[in-house]
């Protein structure tokens, strides 16, 4: 009786899987591209101690290769290793306006994605969703600061703190702390987009994405830390580059 | 999904200034001044103190203690010292308001006191000047220009004709130089105009920083910047960049700048320093040591080691604070790195022919340090 009860759940799941790889056989295609565009990043964290402080986001940009394995007519997965900067700065203000640093960072992630297609033949419309891991892979920081040890002796008065003293231009590497940098980042990515298929060989796409990290920049090594997260608001396009692409019929 | 996607992150909590705080507790307390070091002592990368292993012990501590109760409140003098005792910031010190306003915390005075080195301060100028300068010498005091409420004492002159001497109490003498007539600035006045117009024989000058507990960080180029013609890189610092503990800018260089018209001094320049010669007046003895033509030499003992500058902790987003107006935390503002890419904070400059002070010899043969100095003049 029970088994009978139980039939009607495995004969589902089971045509569920034959329907999926039916479609995988029908339709399976390669594609794989590149894409490119730029960013805007934001260092979501606080520092509401500091006086006249603020961080600010940056434009960056960021070129990757997707590639897309479809396994029916509405859904893909994606991987798409990709070079991207996340940029922020940090600016003072009032007094200390001219005071700034810009941090440019470079990470090298890949997304894993869920690649979901709807629309017409030719002009589609789909949505990304998955995650990301990527690797901090350079820094670099320059701004201008007050430098307390190269006194202008001409400068003792003013409303800015170069009127009182020399500022210092930098532009340099930034030095990793093994201490405090953590290097690796992880966090959800989804996107939004427009594609357009040229001919049966030849796509091309249009995305708005949304990286949003959830492992802290820090390593966890100081009680009452402020974490410091990534998030990050990008435009792509790109082209794909179908293969395999005779469709087969059973 | 923005929902479950932020619920990944650990929660962004609110960051209070120490002088936020209002002090209904110690625990308000001690969370003022935790936070306050955390975020804005320059020494955690060089520093051994393991600060969050202070907040596992003394949070609790604190908690039991009731700031309506005077001994309480004096009870944690003791808890304030234990905790900052290695601190390496030499500048740093603890002061306190009522009831406790006599008390105070200062780690390298504790580690100096500690390692039997400490001996009361004495200035040596006057003394030199009794007995080893030529006479007549010139003398002042500048009682207007107060630093910190104290008055500027100096005293210039030569020592057989040709060497040029300067002494002095601490350093805020361009203050007393431009400003209205004084005696500190008479003395400034015999000094740059020897070093404008030296005599023939000219062999050399001595500095006597000794007991000097430093002061205007604008004296460096008004001093320094009088022996030399070009700028002159000593070192770097660097600040707060963040409110981690290893937030830090990049390293800018210290540069003295010379005075208009200064001529470079080509004839030994020694800077007289004890374990009393402090701060600014450690900057004066590493900047001439560093002097571009290797003519600048350090006679005497290893410095008090309180060489990172201070300003106001607005200014460069870090050092010193008030924490929930209990105590004020004096401390260093950046972190100094001599030329020598040496970090001499909570060590001291040591000195290059080491002389140690000792006061029965002084009372019996006389100042062996200056008389050191003197055996380096051609």
């Amino acid at each position: 009786m029970k088994i009978y009860n139980r039939f009607p759940v495995f004969f589902a799941a089971i045509t569920f899987f034959c329907s999926i790889c039916f479609a995988q056989t029908s339709i399976a295609q390669l594609s794989i591209g590149v894409e490119g565009g730029y960013n805007k990043n934001y260092l979501v964290t606080n520092n509401a101690n500091r006086s006249f402080t603020n961080y600010m986001p940056m434009n960056g940009f960021n070129i990757g290769i997707p590639i897309q394995y479809q396994i029916a007519d509405w859904f893909a997965v994606e991987a798409d290793p990709v070079y991207i900067e996340k940029n922020y700065s940090q600016q003072r203000s009032a007094f200390f306006v001219g005071v700034y640093q810009e941090n440019k960072n470079s990470y090298v992630q890949l997304p894993l994605m869920g690649h979901f297609m709807f629309g017409g033949k030719k002009l589609k419309g789909f949505l990304n969703t998955g995650v990301y891991g990527g690797y901090w892979l350079t820094g670099n920081v320059n701004g201008v600061m007050p430098n307390i040890l190269d006194i202008n002796d001409s400068k003792n008065s003013g409303t800015t703190i170069y009127d009182y003293e020399n500022s210092y231009s930098y532009n340099e590497k930034y030095t990793f702390d093994k201490r405090k940098d953590n290097r690796i980042e992880a966090g959800w990515i989804g996107g939004l987009g427009l594609s357009y298929e040229i001919n049966d060989r030849y796509q091309v796409f249009t995305e708005g994405r949304l990286l949003y990290s959830f492992t802290d920049q820090q390593k966890k090594y100081m009680v009452d830390q402020i974490p410091r997260y990534n998030t990050t608001y990008g435009l792509n396009a790109g082209i794909l580059i179908h293969f395999n692409n005779a469709k087969t019929n059973y | 999904m923005f929902a479950f996607f932020s619920s990944c992150r650990k929660d962004i909590q609110n960051v209070e200034t120490p002088e936020s705080y209002i002090g209904g507790s110690f625990n308000e307390v001690f969370d003022a001044f935790w936070d306050g070091m955390n975020n804005n002592y320059v020494f955690w990368d060089i520093d051994t103190t393991n600060w969050d292993n202070m907040y596992k012990i003394y949070k609790p501590l604190f908690a039991k203690l009731d700031i309506t109760k005077t001994d309480d409140v004096q009870k944690s003098v003791q808890y304030f010292r234990a905790m900052t005792d290695g601190l390496v910031d030499s500048h740093y010190n603890l002061s306190f308001g009522s009831p406790i306003s006599d008390s105070s915390v200062s780690p390298s005075y504790d580690r100096k006191l500690k390692a039997g080195i400490l001996r009361p301060n004495y200035v040596f100028y006057q003394y030199d000047a009794n007995y080893y300068l030529d006479s007549p010498y010139v003398s002042g005091i500048d009682s207007v220009n107060l630093l910190d409420g104290s008055a500027t004492e100096a005293i210039a002159g030569t020592i057989g004709g040709n060497i040029l001497y300067l002494g002095f109490n601490q350093f805020n003498l361009k203050n007393s130089y431009t400003g209205a007539d004084n005696g500190v600035k008479t003395v400034m006045q015999f000094f740059l105009n020897y070093l404008s117009n030296p005599p023939s024989g000219f062999k050399g000058v001595i500095i006597d920083v000794r007991g000097n507990g430093g002061g205007d960080i604008s004296d460096l180029n008004f001093l320094v910047g009088n022996l030399i013609n070009n700028k002159l890189t000593i070192g770097h610092t660097r600040y707060k960049s963040g409110n981690g503990r290893l937030d830090y800018t990049p390293w800018a260089p210290a540069i003295v700048t010379p005075q208009t018209g200064a001529k470079a001094v080509t004839v030994p320049v020694v800077v007289l320093t004890d374990i009393w010669t402090t701060s600014m007046a450690e900057l004066t003895a590493m900047a001439v040591h560093a002097l571009p033509n290797g003519n600048g030499h350090t006679v005497g003992e290893t410095t008090w080691g309180a060489t990172g500058p201070l300003t106001n902790n607005e200014i460069l987003n870090g050092g010193q604070f008030t924490a929930a107006n209990f105590l004020f935390a004096y401390t260093s503002s950046s972190m100094f790195k001599y030329i020598d890419g040496n970090i001499y904070e909570g060590k001291g400059f040591p000195p290059d022919d080491y002389v140690p002070f000792n006061l029965n010899d002084f009372q019996t043969y006389g100042d062996k340090q200056l008389e050191k100095a003197l055996t380096l003049m051609p």
